[in-house]
C-alpha cells in the first residue's frame, strides 16, 4: 500500500542551513552514505535491478536461461493479440467498479461520523477485513457466489429465488463477482480514510448549514464531499493501484483467470504467460506495460495534487 | 414531531450500520461455523464436529507452515525496520551527495507493481540458489516493503527537531551513537506502525511464497491454503478451517495494534 500524496512534500523536505565546520561536514557525509547504504543495496538488488531486467528481457525471447534480441517483436505481438485486449477490458471493468468502491464507503463514513451509538465498534469491524489475506477472502467469496452458494440462499430467503445466480461459470458475471469482492475488500480502508478526513473538518460548517436549514443530504452533497476532495483523491488512487496490482491472489483462488479469459487481468496475464507457459520474454513485455500504466496513473495523481496545492 | 423524525433517522442509520457490520463480519462467522462441521454436516446444515480440523492436519503440514510463515515474516519485518530506520535517519537528518535523488528513487519504488519485476526476480533468486530457502523469500519481501517503510521513517524523522541531533553531537556522540541513543528511542511509535503494516502484508502474501517457497515443508500457511484450494479439494469445511488458521495471526495482530495501523494510513497521506 502506498501513499503518493505526500511524496512531493517529503522529497522537497526542509533544507536546513546549519553552518557546520569542514571536517564535521565530511563526517556527516560519511555517516549519511553509510546509513543509507543498506536500503540502497537491498532495493537496488531486489527491486531496481529486476525492473531494468524486465525492460531488457521484454526485448528478447527469453526462457529463463537464454535470451536472444528481438527488438520490439514482443510488443508487436502483444498489441495484435486479441487476448491482450480482452485482458485490458477486464482491467477497465475493474476501473469502472471503483466509483462504487468510493461512494459506498463515503456514505457509510458519513453515517459513522454522526456518532451513532457504537460507532467505534462499527469502525473496528469495518476495518477488520484489511487484516485477512486475499486468499482467505477468495475462499469465502467462492462459497458466496457458487451456484449452491450463500448469495442464492439469501435471495431465496428474501423471496427472490427467481433470480438464482451462477456467476462464476459465465465470463462476464464472473468478472462482476470478482469486482464485487474487490469492492468489499477495499471498503474498510476507504471508510477509514474518509472518517479520518471528516474528523479534520470544521464542525462550524455543519452548524452553519443546519442553521440555514440544510438537510442531511444537502450537507453531505454540498459540504462534506467538496471539503473531503483531497481524501477522496487519495482513496481513489489507492484503490486504482490496488485494482491493478493486488488482485492476483484473489483471482488465483476465485477463478484462476477463467472462465476463458473472463477474469484474467494484466497482472494475472503476466503470471500465466511466465509461469504456466514459460514465455518469459513475452511475459516481461506485459509486465512492462503494467508498469507503464501504473506509472502513468501515479504521474497524473502527482500533477493533480500539485495543482491543488498551488 | 422533529424529535420523532430525528429518532427514526438515527434508528435507520443504526440499522444500516448493523447491516454493513454483518456483511463485513460474514467471512469470519462463516469460517468459524463451517470449520466445526464435518462434510456431511456441512451439506445438511447443522451439527458439530472436529473432523475438518483433523482433515486439515492430514492435508497440509499446518504447524510447520505456521512456523514457516512466522519465521519468514518476522525476519523480513526485522530487515525492513533496520534498513528503513537507518535510511530514514540519513535522508531526514544527514546531508550527503545525492540524497534527494536517491530518496526520490526509493519512494518511486513503492509504485513498482510486483508483477512487473517478478520474472527476473525469480530467475535471479534461482541463480543464487535460494529457491525453497527462507532467505530468498525474506529478501524479496524485505525489498518490496522497504520503500514505503523508508518513506514513513523519513517523514517521521523530519518531524524530530534537528536541535536534538546537534545537541547530541556537541556532547561528543558520534553519528551512530546519536542514531542509537536519540533517534531510535524517539521513533518507537513509527517503528510499531511499520512493523504491523508489514507483518500483515507479508503474512497475507501469496505470489512470492508460491514462487520462492515451492515445497510443502517450507511454504507459508497462506500459500499452503491456496494450494489446498487449487488441488481441487472440495471439502468446504476443511478449506474453512485452513482459512481460519491462516487468517487468525494477522487478525490478532490487527486487534492489538489497530490504532497503529490507522496511524500508518494517515501518515501515508502525509498528514
Amino acid at each position: 500500500m502506498t501513499a503518493a500524496a505526500a511524496i512531493g512534500r517529503a522529497v522537497r523536505g526542509r533544507r536546513d542551513t546549519g553552518g557546520r565546520a569542514g571536517p564535521l561536514k565530511a563526517a556527516e557525509r560519511r555517516a549519511g552514505i553509510l546509513f543509507s547504504l543498506p536500503v540502497i543495496l537491498l532495493t537496488g538488488a531486489f527491486l531496481f535491478l529486476p525492473i531494468l531486467q524486465t525492460f531488457y528481457y521484454s526485448l528478447t525471447t527469453w526462457d529463463g536461461i537464454t535470451a536472444s534480441w528481438v527488438g520490439l517483436d514482443n510488443y508487436r505481438q502483444l498489441f495484435s493479440d486479441p487476448v491482450f485486449w480482452r485482458v485490458l477490458l477486464n482491467n477497465a471493468f475493474l476501473l469502472a467498479s471503483i466509483p462504487f468502491a468510493i461512494l459506498i464507503p463515503l456514505v457509510v463514513a458519513f453515517l459513522l461520523h454522526q456518532h451513532v451509538p457504537g460507532w467505534r465498534f462499527f469502525r473496528s469491524v469495518y476495518f477488520l477485513p484489511t487484516a485477512i489475506s486475499w486468499v482467505v477472502i477468495g475462499m469465502v467469496a467462492l462459497r458466496v457466489f457458487a451456484a449452491e452458494g450463500i448469495l442464492n440462499t439469501v435471495l431465496r430467503i428474501l423471496g427472490l429465488g427467481a433470480i438464482r445466480t451462477d456467476m462464476l461459470t459465465n465470463e462476464y458475471t464472473a468478472m462482476l463477482a470478482v469486482a464485487i469482492t474487490f469492492i468489499w475488500s477495499v471498503f474498510g480502508t476507504n471508510t477509514i480514510i474518509f472518517i479520518t478526513g471528516m474528523a479534520t473538518l470544521d464542525r462550524d460548517f455543519y452548524e452553519a448549514a443546519r442553521v440555514d436549514g440544510a438537510g442531511s443530504w444537502a450537507v453531505f452533497r454540498y459540504i462534506t464531499i467538496p471539503l473531503l476532495m483531497r481524501f477522496i483523491q487519495f482513496a481513489f488512487i489507492l484503490t486504482v493501484i490496488t485494482g491493478f496490482t493486488a488482485l492476483f491472489s484473489l483471482i488465483f483462488v476465485m477463478t484462476s483467470g477463467g472462465p476463458g479469459y473472463g477474469t484474467t487481468t494484466l497482472e494475472f496475464f503476466v503470471y500465466q504467460k511466465a509461469f504456466a507457459q514459460g514465455v518469459f520474454g513475452y511475459a516481461a513485455a506485459i509486465g512492462a506495460v503494467l508498469f507503464a500504466i501504473v506509472f502513468a496513473i501515479s504521474l497524473v495523481q502527482r500533477r493533480l495534487l500539485r495543482s491543488r496545492e498551488d | 414531531m422533529y424529535r420523532l423524525r430525528r429518532r427514526v433517522t438515527r434508528g435507520a442509520m443504526f440499522g444500516i450500520l448493523c447491516l454493513v457490520a454483518v456483511v463485513m463480519l460474514f467471512p469470519f462467522l462463516f469460517m468459524g461455523l463451517m470449520s466445526f462441521r464435518s462434510y456431511d454436516q456441512y451439506l445438511t446444515g447443522s451439527g458439530f464436529s472436529l473432523d475438518s480440523w483433523a482433515g486439515l492436519l492430514r492435508a497440509i503440514p499446518v504447524v510447520q507452515q505456521l512456523v514457516n510463515s512466522t519465521v519468514v515474516t518476522l525476519a523480513a519485518v526485522f530487515i525492513i525496520l533496520a534498513v528503513s530506520t537507518m535510511g530514514g535517519y540519513a535522508f531526514a537528518k544527514l546531508r550527503f551527495p545525492g540524497r534527494t535523488v536517491i530518496l526520490l528513487a526509493i519512494i518511486g519504488g513503492m509504485m513498482v507493481p510486483l508483477q512487473s519485476i517478478i520474472i527476473p526476480e525469480f530467475v535471479n533468486v534461482a541463480q543464487l540458489g535460494l529457491i525453497n530457502k527462507y532467505p530468498g523469500a525474506v529478501l524479496v519481501y524485505a525489498a518490496l516493503g522497504a520503500p514505503f517503510a523508508t518513506f514513513l521513517m523519513t517523514t517521521y524523522f523530519r518531524g524530530v527537531p534537528t536541535e536534538l541531533v546537534e545537541a547530541s553531537l556537541i556532547d561528543g556522540a558520534s553519528y551512530a551513537q546519536t542514531f542509537a541513543r536519540v533517534m531510535v528511542p524517539l521513533a518507537t511509535p513509527a517503528l510499531v506502525t511499520v512493523a504491523v503494516l508489514q507483518f500483515i502484508q507479508i503474512w497475507d502474501d501469496l505470489l512470492i511464497g508460491l514462487l520462492f517457497l515451492q515445497v510443502p515443508d517450507v511454504r507459508t500457511i497462506t500459500v499452503g491454503l491456496a494450494t489446498l484450494q487449487s488441488s481441487h479439494i472440495i471439502d468446504v469445511p476443511v478449506l474453512m478451517a485452513g482459512s481460519l488458521v491462516s487468517a487468525l495471526p494477522a487478525v490478532i495482530v490487527y486487534l492489538i495494534f489497530q490504532r497503529y495501523l490507522i496511524a500508518g494510513l494517515t501518515m501515508g497521506m502525509g498528514k
